[in-house]
């Protein structure tokens, strides 16, 4: 049995849509935000789970941290309902909200996060421990004091992440968590879940638009839209679907080489680089190279895919997204 | 327990933080308890009535200093539900209305000490008539204390039902106006319920709002003798029972029903 168990889970939400002139009344509307989703994730697994704006990504997290009911399915973690029982279940889970804030405003981090220890009644000792260890690994120490309104955005980020650590949970959802952070704080941020997931088998499920995040973090992606599950697997796996179109730019210490090319592949000439654009589908990368080598003497050679981001957006419109 | 206590005693220490808030709220309230203690000497002035000037004005001082008590509201936590932030407290280990009962009484205690204790010293030094005199006896204080008590627990009680409302409605402005004008007509806020006709009081002191403050102070002020204290008592606890049950019932329909927007 798999630690997340997931299956045909559907959740509606009923929308009022504004009066219609001529309509005493306001319609509603039934806007079905999952339409029956089934997966199963291994503890100690770190899964990705990524799709447009409004796929179902923050409905699912929150079905699963407890928060909402939904209407038809079951799902399990760790062998506990998440919306029955509400109390003894959160208990062992995390969860980061990238938008939303668990701390205090005006009085100091460490007091928010001496009162999560109340309310999770994690001992003293553990506590301490717990905290020394997240202080270190997020290196909170210089703002350990400040109230959290005088925090930059990475290092909110940060405290927050400590503050759905502390209680140790088994389960760690994360949405959204990269959203706004420069580059130091993304990186940083990585580097900390790669560790808690190594470190302690938290498991991890993290949505985001940051393609980044994924390809960096997630053995496993999963992709959701319109409120279904449209790919379970591996990122390379995904990505080579979609990923149809290389470029080579290729220089030559040769005057005029010799270049006899395939049909289907696009020659574009600017200065002296030459762009090679091929599907490696119809002639496998290899062949290619050996062409190009045999027109004459490279100087310089480069080999693109597509950008991620491209690559995503052209998943969503062919899934119609 | 502890995550209750904890959650109360980090609630005072915020509130101390806006000590700015504090004075403005003491000049406010000083300001509103003399512009009404004026009105009822000058209405004294021209014809008195049954109940003695020192009585009316140590009423209003009373209902003055403890207002912040019956009418503060939690910002913070209606902004929880305005901004959702109050997801993560959805997936905390705890029940939600005595979370949020624990952090709406603390900040009306510590509120209303703050402000109320330097305003009674002021009012006290007011001349008779005009100002606070003390209590009609030392039993007669400690039995308003303690009917002050069950007071407070009917106005988190009240608080917390708004705190529902708005996780519907989403704005708490609407409703709060709504109650706030029951609440100070009722409660004897806006003018002492010892002066409304005695027939209209019979209903009024039944109300949950005249548990509010009103009993409190007419124990403090001796109108009602200190034997009455059970029957007050019970009459607080009876409605501080049901609206605690309807909070509760309300909270746990929101929980089934709810919708976290946008993201």
């Amino acid at each position: 049995m798999s630690y997340i168990e997931v299956e045909n889970l559907r959740k509606t939400f009923t929308v009022r849509k504004k009066r219609e002139a001529g309509k005493l009344f306001r319609e509603k509307e039934i806007v079905e935000a999952l339409k029956g989703i089934s997966f199963t994730v291994d503890k100690g697994e770190l899964v990705g789970y990524i799709g447009p704006n409004g796929a179902g990504k923050s409905t699912t997290v929150k079905i699963l941290s407890g928060i909402l009911t939904p209407e038809s399915g079951r799902a399990e973690v760790g062998g506990r309902v998440p919306w029955k029982d509400r109390k003894e279940y959160v208990r062992h889970i995390g969860v980061v909200f990238g938008q939303r804030s668990q701390l205090w405003w005006d009085v100091p981090i460490i007091d928010s996060f001496s009162l999560l220890k109340d309310i999770y009644r994690i001992p003293e000792k553990d506590y301490l421990n717990r905290l020394q260890e997240l202080t270190d690994a997020l290196q909170l120490k210089s703002f350990m004091r400040k109230p959290l309104r005088l925090l930059s955005l990475g290092q909110k980020m940060r405290a927050e992440l400590c503050g759905s650590l502390l209680h140790s949970p088994e389960l760690l959802f994360l949405d959204e968590p990269t959203i706004g952070l420069d580059a130091v704080s993304k990186l940083a941020l990585r580097d900390f879940l790669k560790w808690e997931n190594k470190e302690h088998g938290t498991t991890i499920m993290l949505t985001t638009h940051d393609m980044e995040d994924i390809s960096a973090l997630c053995s496993r992606v999963m992709v959701l839209g319109h409120g279904q599950k449209l790919f379970d697997g591996k990122l390379p796996e995904l990505l080579e679907r979609f990923d149809t179109v290389r470029t080579v730019v290729v220089k030559y210490n040769t005057e005029n080489p010799k270049l006899v090319l395939p049909a289907g592949v696009v020659k574009d000439k600017k200065d002296d680089e030459i762009h090679i654009t091929y599907s490696p589908v119809d002639i496998p990368t290899a062949d290619m190279l050996a062409i190009l080598q045999n027109a004459g003497t490279i100087s310089e050679m480069t080999l693109q895919s597509e950008n991620i981001d491209h690559l995503i957006a052209a998943m969503y419109k062919e899934m119609d997204l | 327990m502890r995550a209750y206590l904890s959650v109360f005693r980090m609630r005072l220490k915020m509130e101390l933080q806006y000590r700015g808030a504090m004075l403005g709220g003491i000049i406010c309230q000083m300001f509103f308890g003399i512009v009404l203690v004026a009105l009822y000497n000058a209405l004294y002035e021209s014809k008195a009535q049954v109940m003695p000037i020192e009585q009316v004005s140590t009423y209003v001082w009373l209902q003055q200093a403890f207002f912040r008590m019956m009418v503060a509201t939690d910002q913070d936590l209606y902004d929880k539900v305005k901004t959702g932030n109050i997801s993560y407290d959805l997936c905390r280990p705890v029940n939600m209305y005595w979370f949020y009962y624990t952090r709406i009484a603390a900040q009306k205690l510590m509120g209303s000490l703050m402000r109320g204790i330097p305003m009674l010293i002021v009012a006290f030094l007011l001349p008779k008539g005009w100002g606070l005199t003390l209590p009609h006896s030392i039993p007669g204080l400690l039995s308003g204390l303690a009917a002050l008590f069950f007071g407070l627990l009917c106005m988190c009680a009240l608080e917390n039902i708004t705190m529902a409302f708005s996780m519907r409605t989403l704005d708490p402005r609407g409703m709060a106006s709504l109650l706030s004008l029951l609440m100070v007509t009722f409660s004897g806020n806006l003018l002492p319920l010892t002066l409304f006709p005695d027939s209209w009081q019979k209903v009024i002191t039944l109300t949950p709002y005249a548990q509010l403050l009103d009993a409190p102070i007419r124990l403090y002020s001796g109108e009602y003798p200190v034997s009455d204290l059970p029957v007050i008592l019970l009459r607080q606890a009876v409605w501080a029972v049901i609206l605690i049950l309807l909070g509760i019932w309300f909270w746990k329909k929101n929980q089934k029903k709810m919708i976290i927007q946008g993201g």
